[in-house]
């Protein structure tokens, strides 16, 4: 499992953050003092590090400009300063990536999975999901089942993950849609319908059927 | 200046020479002296004086006259003491003297007042940037804890998190230096930005989301786009017909000299003769007396202000009832394109 570690004052937000990344599949560290800042996270050596700016004792550009001596570990810069120029600097001190609070979760995800796959190539942990029934393939947007594959399209194949992911569980109609906007695909309550009908389809094809079902006037749940 | 005013000030010198004059005739009259000496006495200090007025006259005109035209010219008139050159006569240098000292007074009032507005103007941006964490704070909680409530309470916060960033610009869009920073930018990523920061409220309204043609990058300030954006955003959703299918439509058009970026809603529309006041500070108008509209007029104004500060211009159209459109014209030319050496 892959480690992060969150540098960040703010308890209740650290604490906050921990319980996300842990519930999402990550192993999250923080640390609770900044008296050596430094010297803890070159020993923790976490995949990939979480740091917060304004720190108590040093600020998060030098502590990311000397880490950079010392490792290449990937590092997210979280601000609330939210402009081009300081955006640029932090970039220039070393840092991967920059996110600004409040920040957008799933955004966070996904600089946080980008980062990672980028650095950790021949790991290809997210490559696959396997489910029991049938087994999708994140790098072409397929799935598979029996030795038979069937491309999905963008959306489907993010309709059905989101679905996986939460699976056992009533999924609304405008989550999903959330999932969906978040990824830049701004489509209406219609064509989700629709992506949901075309999807069953797919399954079916795959003789899976029901594996979603509609709850009315809540949305959908998979189980199995 | 006229001769004749500054003879009128020197009226009183003009009439002692004269009753001097008039005593020296007198005094000759009586002593049996040549009528030339009579004569030239009066002849030569009146010539004598003549003389030396006008060339004093001749000296305080050009000076003054130097003076006012500088003071045509010059936009901001109290910086008038640095041009004009030292005269040789009192007055001139005692009047420079006394432009400097209340020149020098002023700038110190004036500096005053702007370190008191930066001074704000910091607290405020260091306020904005402490109430963040505890927004971010609050959106982990609920992520972690999603349901009903937290759901609302999170649309809440998207509210709270609205109104502090347009406290932020209000900030910017009031100090004199340059507070942005321009790049190429591409307006794909600027309007995805905004519909996925709006997204809870537009899903929630369903509210559809068409747009196309994005694919053109301008050299602009991203930040300030994608703030202004989702000004004129949220005014759609304000101002969308509650009955009806609601959708925004967002697209460039690309000229020779500029790209336009039109944001087009089927809402309520703009009455008439209300549609140039729109970006007047204050300004809410019959739609802002709706109910729960809750309109402050500020949107629009720091738009314009913010889009006059970038070099964009911004218009606005509108029919009622039918909808309303706004344009943000980019220039593109030779003249803005910044080139790679």
């Amino acid at each position: 499992m892959q480690k992060i570690l969150i540098v960040e004052d703010d308890e209740k937000l650290r604490n906050e953050l921990e319980t996300f990344l842990n519930n999402n599949g990550y192993q999250a560290e923080a640390l609770k003092k900044f008296d050596n800042t430094i010297q803890d996270i070159v020993r923790i050596n976490p995949n990939l590090l979480l740091l917060d700016v304004n720190l108590p004792n040093a600020d998060g550009e030098y502590i990311c400009k000397q880490i950079r001596k010392q490792s290449n570990m990937p590092i997210i810069i979280v601000t609330s300063r939210d402009n081009e120029i300081d955006e640029l600097l932090s970039l220039n001190y070393g840092a991967d990536q920059y996110i600004t609070k409040p920040f957008n979760l799933q955004i966070l995800l996904a600089k946080i999975a980008s980062l990672l796959r980028r650095t950790n190539i021949g790991i290809n942990a997210q490559d696959k999901i396997a489910c029991k029934e049938f087994v999708l393939n994140t790098d072409k947007s397929t799935i598979e089942r029996d030795g038979k594959e069937i491309e999905l399209t963008k959306n489907e194949f993010r309709i059905l993950k989101y679905l996986v992911q939460n699976r056992d569980r009533i999924v609304s109609r405008e989550e999903i849609m959330e999932c969906l906007w978040d990824n830049e695909n701004f489509i209406d309550d219609n064509t989700l319908t629709v992506n949901v009908t075309r999807l069953r389809n797919k399954l079916e094809e795959l003789e899976l059927k029901e594996l979603i079902q509609t709850k009315r006037g809540q949305g959908y749940i998979y189980c199995n | 200046m006229r001769f004749k005013d500054f003879l009128r000030d020197k009226l009183l010198t003009i009439s002692l020479l004269l009753f001097g004059l008039i005593t020296i005739e007198i005094f000759l009259a009586i002593y049996p002296i040549g009528n030339f000496i009579k004569f030239y006495i009066p002849i030569i200090l009146l010539v004598l004086y003549l003389i030396g007025i006008v060339i004093e006259y001749l000296s305080k005109r050009k000076f003054y006259e130097n003076v006012f035209h500088t003071l045509d010219e010059l936009d901001e008139k109290y910086l008038i003491n640095e041009l004009i050159k030292t005269p040789n006569f009192i007055e001139g240098k005692l009047l420079r003297n006394v432009l400097e000292q209340t020149n020098k007074a002023m700038l110190e009032k004036v500096n005053q007042y702007k370190y008191l507005q930066e001074d704000y103007k910091e607290y405020i941006e260091l306020w904005i940037h402490e109430i963040k964490t505890p927004i971010a704070a609050s959106k982990m909680v609920i992520e972690n804890n999603k349901n009903a409530i937290t759901k609302s309470i999170n649309e809440e916060l998207d509210k709270i998190e609205d109104y502090t960033e347009q406290v932020l610009f209000y900030a910017r869009s009031n100090t004199v230096e340059k507070d942005y920073y321009i790049k190429k930018s591409n307006l794909r990523e600027i309007v995805n930005e905004c519909v996925k920061k709006n997204k809870n409220i537009l899903i929630q309204e369903k509210i559809s989301i068409n747009i196309h043609d994005l694919d053109v990058s301008v050299n602009t300030d991203s930040k300030w786009i994608v703030f202004i954006l989702n000004q004129l955003i949220q005014n759609s959703v304000k101002y969308r017909k509650e009955e009806n299918y609601s959708e925004i439509e967002m697209y460039t058009e690309s000229g020779k000299e500029n790209v336009i970026l039109y944001v087009k809603d089927n809402g309520i529309g703009i009455r008439k003769g209300e549609i140039t006041r729109v970006f007047e500070k204050g300004f809410t108008g019959t739609n802002g007396r709706l109910s729960n509209k809750k309109s402050t007029g500020i949107g629009l104004y720091l738009c314009k202000k913010l889009c006059d500060k970038l070099g964009v211009a911004i218009e606005l159209n509108s029919i009622q009832g039918e909808g309303t459109e706004v344009r943000l014209v980019f220039p593109q030319g030779s003249y803005t394109t910044l080139e790679n050496k």
